[in-house]
């Protein structure tokens, strides 16, 4: 497996990953269509509020995958670029970790993923202005418990969408930030699966919300360090690029172009 | 012991008691301090008990999809797809995941309600066993041809049952309807599949191994027929072969979230897709040389350049694609037939496919298999049948209607007057689960259980060459005071006795679908089989359905298909105005989503809009109409108008506007209503020759409004700072 010595690169003190990481995900978008089953999959697996018409307008949706698309061209030589989901590339060099003056944004070395933690973060947003995926959403509001989506039951304001909320992962308030964590939740209960009956977390045996729901099969996720693995298989094709690599990022997401 | 401590006894006290503690737990000077520990255990990092997981079946529309859902603590949590269930192979589209907030919607009808046509809901309670004699009453007291059924396009079982007993009483047959049939032109596509193929139903196009692929107008990534198998077969098109890429073309007006999938988008005038089928048609016939059939010998094909916009050059290069072609497949789809011409068009089409010899072949069009208890395909009403019905509504002929699963006051064009109608029926009864606009003017609403509180088996339509059920069982505890309607009927009819009873000898809806399965045990070559109809039934909740393991491959003949002479009639046009209007269903709304929020909040494929509608036209003619983005303009057709936010569309012909169905509610929830307008409000009578909607036979005109309303959309976010990129015009 390839390693860059980050040093050698220059990034001064940068944390000397291999440039794979550990998970790692592709994601074909010659077969992407668009759908949006995976940004309602990963909004019911992790707790994702909706924001309501107003705030979607301001930008303050919380997808943590959301699906990019560009017109090129003028009618009738008019295209829509290929769809192009967007979400944490769980860098292994990441910008939004340095910024953060609490911690809350550190790099987990066990799993070599970027990790959120909710209640130590204070809402400076830093992270969010160096992401230059523009990937991560800020809880502007408490939007899960905004009067107008519950009803009153015996003078008590009561919630029903609440019951649908996954009890694995944390159900972030106002002032908090957030986004895509490779559904560490899942990444857990797999291995920890896997360690009590002995053995190693095998290549498909658990995948993301995502990849799950994606009618294409555009999505695969796996362990990026086993070279025999679909999502490696996958991402060292011909076709795979990733994004804004020049700046040295090292994100753990591929993407296979189109043709 | 005193009252009154003093600080000096007390600090003694505390100390004696600290090192008290200190000695007895044997904890050091740690112990003594309060640990802020940061919270790194999030529940992301612990355990929070067990899942329970359910099989059953999505009822988000009526493709039959097969849903495995997690629960924990009898609460529905995710939903995922069935990994066997040959329809959706362990995938959803974005409806089916959002299915729970449909469940856990805050806007359900939470108890048998007296609603007396009131504009909100009433909350007026009716108990349930005066609910069953209502319903009793309903059945006894009036004359068997006034009764009246309508229900959706799912469930399957309620269906079976509602003909059971409407066949054995001697009432009419009930009546089954959905916007998404409207919109697919079912009607028609089946109608032509008898006429060129044989038999009626609904074709299964095998994209998954064709090589190139014609779609006239089918939005198959989108909703059509059955989506997420669709989206199967183009993934496998595109990529399943490693020695080929799949070449897709798609002909139509605007730029679908399908079409940008296309690797040739052909804008042509709407209504000529038929006429280029058969250009097609007879230029492949001559590049493969020898006899042209009937089918395509009268097509004249410069006069299809003059009236389709498509250039000569541009057909012969496709027919020489398709010419060269190992598996060409040819698909067409609802807004190419919801045309006068439609039925016209559907039938050049899929011969268009006999003369590539594609019919029975991989790649090919094949004769989608019956469910393994069904009789004949039950194809929905076409929107013409669906006049007639309102007719006898109207004319004093149905004195009880009772609704099910489906919202026809929304969901019908407003010209078609169900609405009135309904003012000529006395008695209304309604089943729905949520307030929507047909519940609320309904003078009793029974509601039904959610979909995922429900029993039940949907047999997928189109999808998979696997004959098929696909089960459904409760994964939760109803949450409210709701009860299945189907047991509303068995314990009504009980109560009502006489044929009715005999009609329905059930003790509930469990026992009447295992009545129904009793024929499949011990049947060959099942996903599973059982010796007695318990242990069956139970494996088919387990398994989450029952299906063969071969493919049922029936492939339809070519021999009748070519020799009939086609042509194509001119499409008509209704309305003085100067736009075509091409109204769409919401690809992420689909026709019952507006009020599950999260689908709200999923972004339009291609245009990124979320929460309202929006009128799509072209940037040069909205330059020469002074329309800008976010302009409020009215789309007036001779059967009304609607008011709708313009969204510039670079990717629509300029003759053509644009809107999506799915948003303009009045009822329906919180999250529903007063959000965006109703396309089909501006959509008049007017049908093609297979009975169904010629909706996209409409023409408009464009008025400015003065007003602006600023869409929410995810793209501006897009690009470092301010507006996105690309999406200057």
């Amino acid at each position: 497996m390839m390693t860059i010595d980050l040093n050698r690169v220059g990034a001064k003190g940068a944390i000397a990953e291999e440039a794979e990481g550990k998970w790692g995900m592709v994601i074909d978008q010659d077969v992407c269509t668009g759908c949006q089953a995976c940004v309602a999959a990963c909004a019911m697996e992790n707790n994702l509020s909706f924001v309501g018409e107003e705030d979607a307008g301001y930008g303050r949706t919380q997808h943590w995958i959301r699906i990019e698309r560009f017109w090129e061209g003028e009618y009738p030589e008019v295209k829509i670029t290929p769809f192009q989901p967007m979400l944490c590339q769980q860098c292994g060099h990441a910008p939004c970790e340095p910024v953060c003056p609490v911690f809350a944004t550190p790099h987990s070395n066990a799993e070599q993923l970027n990790l959120q933690v909710y209640n130590r973060c204070v809402g400076t947003r830093y992270c969010a202005n160096n992401c230059p995926y523009q990937v991560r959403s800020f809880n502007w509001r408490d939007y899960h418990t905004e009067p107008d989506r519950g009803n009153m039951v015996n003078g008590q304001l009561v919630f029903s969408l609440h019951n649908q909320f996954n009890p694995d992962v944390t159900v972030r308030r106002r002032g908090v930030m957030e986004k895509c964590t490779f559904c560490i939740q899942r990444i857990h209960k797999a291995q920890d699966k896997a360690k009590s009956e002995g053995r190693e977390v095998e290549d498909g045996e658990f995948t993301t919300a995502c990849a799950q729901a994606c009618p294409a099969n555009a999505i695969t996720f796996g362990r990026m360090d086993h070279p025999e693995s679909l999502v490696s298989l996958l991402a060292h094709q011909d076709r795979g690029v990733k994004h804004l690599e020049e700046l040295n990022t090292l994100p753990r997401v591929t993407y296979l172009k189109e043709g | 012991m005193s009252k009154n401590i003093s600080r000096r006894d007390f600090l003694k006290l505390a100390t004696a008691g600290a090192a008290t503690t200190a000695v007895l737990t044997g904890c050091g000077p740690a112990s003594r301090y309060v640990v802020r520990e940061p919270y790194m255990e999030m529940p992301e990092y612990t355990y929070n008990g067990l899942s329970t997981y359910y099989a059953t079946t999505c009822r988000e529309c009526a493709a039959g999809c097969g849903l495995i859902v997690r629960t924990m603590q009898g609460r529905a949590i995710k939903v995922e797809g069935n990994a066997s269930n040959p329809v959706n192979l362990g995938k959803t589209c974005a409806r089916g995941q959002a299915t729970l907030h449909g469940l856990y919607n805050p806007d359900r009808v939470e108890k048998p309600t007296k609603q007396g046509r009131s504009a909100t809901l009433t909350n007026d309670p009716v108990l349930w066993d005066d609910a069953l004699q209502i319903v009793a009453d309903a059945l006894n007291n009036t004359k068997l041809s006034e009764i009246a059924f309508l229900l959706g396009t799912a469930p399957d079982h309620l269906f079976d049952l509602v003909s059971d007993l409407a066949s054995a009483i001697g009432a009419p047959a009930p009546v089954r309807f959905g916007a998404l049939s409207m919109f697919d032109s079912r009607a028609t596509l089946s109608k032509a599949s008898e006429n060129i193929l044989g038999q009626a139903g609904l074709p299964f196009f095998d994209l998954a191994n064709a090589d190139v692929v014609l779609s006239f107008g089918a939005n198959f990534l989108e909703t059509w027929l059955s989506p997420v198998a669709y989206t199967r077969g183009f993934a496998k098109m595109r990529r399943g072969n490693p020695k080929r890429r799949g070449h897709f073309i798609q002909f139509e007006s605007r730029m679908s979230q399908t079409a940008a999938k296309a690797d040739e988008w052909i804008p042509l005038l709407p209504g000529t897709e038929g006429l280029v089928a058969l250009a097609l048609g007879r230029l492949v016939a001559e590049a493969k040389g020898g006899a042209i059939p009937r089918a395509f010998a009268s097509v004249n094909v410069d006069e299809v350049v003059t009236r389709s916009g498509v250039s000569l050059e541009q057909l012969e290069h496709i027919a020489a694609l398709v010419a060269q072609a190992q598996a060409p497949l040819a698909i067409p789809g609802g807004q190419a037939l919801g045309q006068s011409n439609g039925l016209q068009t559907a039938e050049a089409v899929i011969a268009l496919n006999a003369l590539t010899e594609n019919l029975g072949k991989p790649g090919g069009v094949f004769l989608s298999p019956l469910a393994p208890n069904e009789d004949a395909y039950h194809r929905p009403a076409s929107a013409q049948e669906m006049t007639d019905f309102i007719a006898k509504m109207k004319n004093g002929g149905v004195k009880v209607l009772f609704v099910h699963g489906v919202n026809p006051v929304f969901e019908l064009p407003k010209s078609f007057g169900f609405d009135e109608a309904l003012g000529s029926v006395p008695l209304v009864i309604s089943f729905a689960t949520f307030p929507d606009e047909t519940a609320l003017a309904s003078d009793y609403i029974f509601p039904d259980h959610h979909g995922l509180e429900s029993w039940g088996y949907q047999r997928p339509a189109t999808g998979t060459m696997q004959p098929m059920l696909s089960g459904a069982q409760p994964v939760v505890v109803p949450s409210f005071d709701t009860r299945a309607t189907a047991d509303v009927l068995i314990a009504a009819a009980q109560l009502a006795g006489g044929k009715l009873a005999e009609a329905l000898p059930f003790k509930d809806e469990v026992d009447f679908i295992q009545g129904k399965l009793a024929s499949l045990v011990g049947q060959a070559d099942g996903s599973f089989s059982a010796p007695e109809i318990n242990t069956f039934t139970a494996y088919f909740q387990q398994h989450g359905g029952w299906w063969r393991n071969s493919q049922e491959e029936t492939a339809p003949s070519a021999a009748s298909a070519l020799g009939k002479s086609l042509h194509l009639d001119a499409a008509e046009f209704a309305g003085e105005g100067e736009f075509f209007f091409l109204p769409f269903v919401s690809p992420t709304l689909g026709e019952a989503g507006a009020n599950k929020p999260w689908l709200q909040e999923l972004p339009d494929p291609t245009t990124t809009v979320m929460w309202n509608t929006w009128l799509e036209m072209n940037p040069e003619t909205a330059h020469e109409l002074h329309i800008e983005n976010d302009d409020v303009v009215r789309i007036v057709s001779e059967a009304g108008e609607v008011e709708a936010p313009v969204y510039l569309y670079p990717a629509i012909r300029p003759d053509v506007v644009a809107m999506p169905f799915g948003q303009g509610h009045t009822a329906y929830g919180r999250f529903a209503a007063g959000r965006g307008s109703n396309p089909a409000d501006v959509l008049g009578l007017h049908f093609n020759e297979a009975g169904d909607l010629a909706f996209a036979g409409m023409k408009v005109k464009i008025e400015p409004t003065g007003r602006t309303q600023p869409l929410s959309r995810l793209e501006s976010r897009i690009g470092v700072y301010g507006e996105g990129l690309g999406e200057e015009h």
